[in-house]
């Protein structure tokens, strides 16, 4: 499709797509007692997942791929995703995108077993890779992306806890660690061998409740435990460098009784590998995924703040191009 | 005790207390026990093997030594380290888990504030958080006294907020928050623990249950302050006040009707709480009077004057108004008596016994 296309359907496919306002969907869910929320939250899984809501469901898990070749182009694929998104108010969390798309293509298409796996988005603002990447693991219609941010819709610019397909997420960042402790928490307790995975952000790392969730883990021996920070090295008021010295990351994790994987976060087949299954030590592992801000849109790497991208005329544009399809899907 | 002025005396040997045999109040001065608490949730952990008991370095304070002890299993103690003890009780709880949460009461409300409301309130979940050492019961100033845990825990939707009166409703209190869905904030004294009702009295989640009925003045009372307004009570009936006495356990959702009950049954109200008056049962009461447009005076007994300091209960207790003589003066005050309100008598109490300040 042209990119003038793709910009002139996208209100169109906001309606086909459903603005979603919850009540709509109420016969999926589970009705607790109590407040509002309890007609706008989907039934809750093994998982601890909920399910994308009828109407933006996907067709159904694709099978899982280990090729590089996919996995780098299904990593453009989200970028394009992302941008298309972001064109919607002009606006919006595309620096995450752009930094956490390889990650975030290994995850869903190679590593995380949907359905049985659990994963902790703790940095609410990377939800907008998480909408990108479950459609390409078939698990979000595609015609979805476009209500992303817009009033009413069940995909909303930082995740809440009306957000599908995730164990648990959190806007106010630092807590995604502690959560993911406790999942793994149970799941040891009961002898069960499903995989807990935390995605979270190198400005985390500022907060001191993650190396209190760190400290804990290593010392629970919390093994199927596995953190993923994208360490872009930017946070809201600049570079990470300039506004907390964090550094040495890797040694940090190490010292706290944890398996580092230091790698290029851009590199599909790196990621592919630190997230192997864990070796069985007891130890949680840790893959610090050094990444570069609106990597991949090489048109938009101006300096602007990659935080919050905000588009001027011909960016989107200029940004479809960067993330054109090279290949058959 | 005097009875001056307008307070008409007594007939001798007659009480103007009508107490609700329901209830099941036993007779002052009353008896104390300890761990009553711990030992409720061992039998409930051992009914229910989805329980778990969550620690903060304060186990054996918190009474959970006996899980610990009984059934390691179903214990973690997750360190001096509130944020991520929060954090790891909405893990279990998403997790499927029914998770009670101890630590001191202070500790459980300020520093996680918002990891409680972000990762157990709003999602509601199965988490149970008990804070012990409720206001100025605890010895070791303000950073150790729980003066606004109440006010933190009722702002936030989906929690119920629970502070009870003795060891009986302590026992009960442990299943009714299992059972209850949701998260639960349970407030609970530390140590010594009154045992002021029997084995018929029965606590409910949100009902508020009348002790005394018929005063002309209704003090309404939750958590350490229940014992507190029964002696008030007492005091004032025998000075010719007459008060009914509303033992209200649940701060959130509060028991609305019985609130306004209160207010239509006396020409005033008085409510009487071991935390600020900011945010807890007296602003709980008077929201509850002011929306229902009630005009029956009110007067709170709470703490008013900010930081207390590190110094014994019942010293906190005079000198912040949180004694029997407080409630007394409340009441009197409320009802429009003239002249000095009577004065409670000092009881010495022996070891095992327990008398309210």
């Amino acid at each position: 499709m042209q990119t003038s296309q793709i910009l002139q359907t996208r209100a169109d496919r906001a309606d086909r797509a459903g603005r979603t306002d919850g009540g709509n969907a109420r016969t999926a869910q589970t009705v607790r007692k109590g407040g509002p929320m309890a007609d706008q939250r989907p039934a809750v899984l093994r998982d601890g997942t909920r399910p994308a809501p009828a109407g933006i469901a996907g067709p159904g898990a694709r099978p899982p791929t280990t090729d590089p070749g996919e996995l780098a182009a299904t990593a453009r694929r989200i970028r394009r995703h992302a941008v298309e998104m972001v064109a919607i108010a002009g606006m919006g969390y595309l620096g995450q995108a752009t930094t956490s798309a390889e990650v975030f293509a290994v995850l869903y298409r190679a590593v995380l077993r949907h359905g049985v796996d659990r994963l902790v988005l703790s940095p609410g603002h990377y939800v907008i890779t998480h909408y990108a990447a479950a459609v390409e693991a078939g698990l979000l219609d595609e015609r979805a992306l476009a209500t992303y941010g817009v009033d009413g819709s069940w995909l909303e610019s930082i995740s809440t806890e009306r957000t599908p397909l995730v164990s648990a997420t959190c806007g106010a960042l630092g807590q995604g660690l502690s959560v993911g402790a406790g999942l793994a928490l149970a799941d040891a307790l009961a002898d069960a061998e499903r995989r807990t995975f935390v995605f979270g952000s190198d400005g985390e790392m500022e907060e001191g409740q993650t190396w209190e969730a760190a400290m804990f883990a290593a010392h629970h021996r919390l093994g199927r435990l596995t953190a993923l920070f994208d360490c872009n090295g930017s946070q809201v008021d600049g570079p990470v460098a300039t506004v907390t010295t964090i550094e040495p990351v890797a040694d940090k994790w190490r010292s706290f009784g944890w398996t580092v994987h230091e790698v290029d976060g851009h590199d599909v087949g790196a990621v592919l590998a630190a997230l192997h299954p864990p070796p069985g030590d007891g130890r949680p592992s840790v893959v610090l995924a050094r990444t570069r801000m609106l990597h991949g849109l090489g048109s938009l790497g101006d300096g602007r703040d990659a935080h919050f991208v905000t588009l001027g005329p011909g960016d989107v544009e200029r940004a479809l191009e960067d993330t054109e399809p090279v290949g058959p899907r | 005790m005097t009875a001056r002025d307008g307070a008409a005396p007594p007939a001798h040997g007659v009480s103007a207390l009508h107490p609700v045999a329901a209830a099941d109040l036993l007779p002052f001065p009353w008896a104390t026990t300890t761990k009553p608490y711990g030992t409720a949730l061992v039998e409930l952990a051992r009914a229910r093997p989805d329980v778990i008991a969550l620690g903060a370095d304060l186990t054996r304070q918190t009474e959970t030594d006996l899980v610990r002890d009984e059934l390691p299993r179903q214990f973690v103690n997750v360190g001096m380290a509130e944020q991520n003890l929060m954090g790891v009780a909405s893990g279990l709880a998403r997790a499927g888990r029914c998770v009670f949460v101890h630590t001191f009461g202070v500790f459980a409300t300020r520093r996680p504030f918002e990891q409680v409301a972000m990762q157990i309130a709003y999602p509601r979940l199965d988490v149970k958080i008990v804070g012990f050492m409720p206001g100025l019961s605890s010895p070791g100033g303000p950073s150790h006294q729980a003066v606004d845990d109440v006010a933190l825990m009722r702002a936030l939707p989906n929690m119920t907020v629970v502070d009870v009166a003795d060891a009986t409703e302590v026992r009960q209190a442990v299943a009714l928050l299992a059972e209850r869905e949701g998260p639960c904030y349970l407030r609970l004294k530390r140590g010594e623990v009154p045992v002021l009702f029997g084995a018929a009295h029965r606590l409910a989640v949100p009902a508020a249950q009348w002790l005394f009925e018929g005063g002309e003045v209704t003090v309404l009372a939750s958590g350490m302050l229940v014992a507190t307004a029964v002696r008030a009570a007492q005091v004032l009936s025998d000075a010719g006040l007459p008060v009914s006495v509303l033992n209200v356990p649940t701060l959130e959702p509060i028991d609305r009707d019985a609130v306004l009950a209160a207010a239509r049954r006396s020409a005033a109200v008085v409510t009487a709480e071991n935390h600020a008056v900011a945010g807890g049962l007296g602003t709980a009461v008077a929201e509850v009077l002011a929306e229902a447009g009630a005009g029956t005076p009110l007067r709170r007994v709470g703490i008013r004057d900010g930081y207390a300091q590190a110094s014994s209960a019942p010293w906190l207790f005079r000198r912040h108004g949180l004694d029997v003589n407080a409630v007394v003066a409340a009441a009197w005050s409320a009802a429009g008596r003239r002249g000095d309100p009577p004065t409670a008598a000092d009881v010495p109490v022996e070891t095992g016994r327990y008398a309210p300040v």
